[in-house]
């Protein structure tokens, strides 16, 4: 196996772990809050999934810089001022702020939720589609709408779902 | 560049993003009501240690033997050499905190976390520190792949 593969493989391993782990975080948030208490258990599988999305976004962030230097070590380091490239870290970077304003109490949930499963798929779809040639001023914008496209659908299901409110 | 530096530059890397990450983990738990002290210590000594490897003994390196006479000039020389006058030059600089307020977070795990609960500003302190070496180390990353990118332009 070559290193390309190899790092494919592990890359993508932190993917399926990090938008696994955010989704089902975002689930089991919204079961546990269904009654309006969250009991000791839930708090277990709410702690698991935080746990599983860390791990996803440490196998994501070591594989996403291995690429980068075997891109510089080919000669293909030009790829490293891509602005699709720049734009994927940008949301990276956001992704690790969001979960210290998360922790700090400093963002409000619906926002703080909204942003980090906006983040986590945001970067599946920009390292998904190989074709898309977009520069990051854009990529950031339809970023910027889509977290707020998903506060809206997270509230349809809050409401739909009956559930008390962040 | 020789395997021997590809080596040096590949550890340099890793160990770097390997500290920041770890000093992140360290802010978020510190700033938790109840944070982990086992976790406090172990991840500033091993974010430390990381820090300490990418700073002395491969970024020093590769720097002092490669980059001022085989990167420098091309990236002077190429379309953008502001990559180096600026993001560079600041980079070389604004990247000794890490190491020391590194050293500072984990001497204040290690000696005086039994008593950081009873200390709130020193916990808050020390967890403003640990967020600090978190966005600088996240500024030094990416003002480093700007660097390398810019190193391949022709």
């Amino acid at each position: 196996m070559d290193w390309y593969t190899f790092l494919i493989i592990i890359h993508l391993i932190g993917t399926v772990l990090g938008v696994g782990g955010a989704t089902f975080a975002e689930i089991f948030y919204f079961k546990a809050k269904k009654d309006g208490v969250i009991e000791p258990l839930e708090v277990d599988y709410l702690r698991t999934a935080y746990f599983v999305l860390r791990i996803g976004l440490f196998i994501l962030i070591i594989s996403g810089f291995g690429f980068l230097l075997f891109y510089r070590l080919i000669g293909a380091g030009e790829v490293l001022l891509n602005q699709k490239l720049w734009a994927k870290l940008g949301i990276v970077v956001i992704l690790v702020f969001n979960a210290f304003l998360i922790q700090a109490k400093k963002i409000p949930m619906w926002l703080g939720a909204s942003v980090s499963l906006t983040s986590w798929y945001g970067a599946l779809v920009l390292g998904a589609w190989r074709t898309l040639d977009a520069s990051f001023t854009s990529i950031i914008i339809v970023y910027i709408i889509a977290v707020f496209i998903m506060a809206g659908i997270l509230e349809i299901v809050r409401r739909l779902l009956k559930i008390p409110k962040y | 560049m020789s395997t021997f530096l590809a080596t040096f530059l590949v550890v340099h890397v890793i160990s770097g993003v390997i500290g920041i990450f770890l000093f992140g983990g360290v802010a978020l738990n510190a700033l938790k009501q109840k944070p982990s002290l086992k976790t406090l210590k172990w991840f500033s000594f091993l974010g430390f240690l990381s820090l300490m490897i990418s700073w002395t003994i491969s970024g020093g390196y590769y720097y002092v033997t490669y980059y001022g006479k085989a990167v420098k000039p091309i990236i002077q020389a190429g379309a953008t050499p502001w990559i180096h006058s600026v993001i560079m030059e600041s980079k070389e600089h604004i990247f000794l905190f890490l190491p020391f307020a590194a050293f500072l977070a984990m001497f204040i795990f290690w000696f005086y976390g039994e008593s950081l609960a009873e200390k709130p500003k020193l916990k808050s302190a020390v967890a403003v520190t640990s967020l600090l070496i978190t966005i600088i180390g996240i500024a030094v990353i990416l003002a480093g792949i700007s660097i390398s990118g810019a190193a391949s332009i022709k």
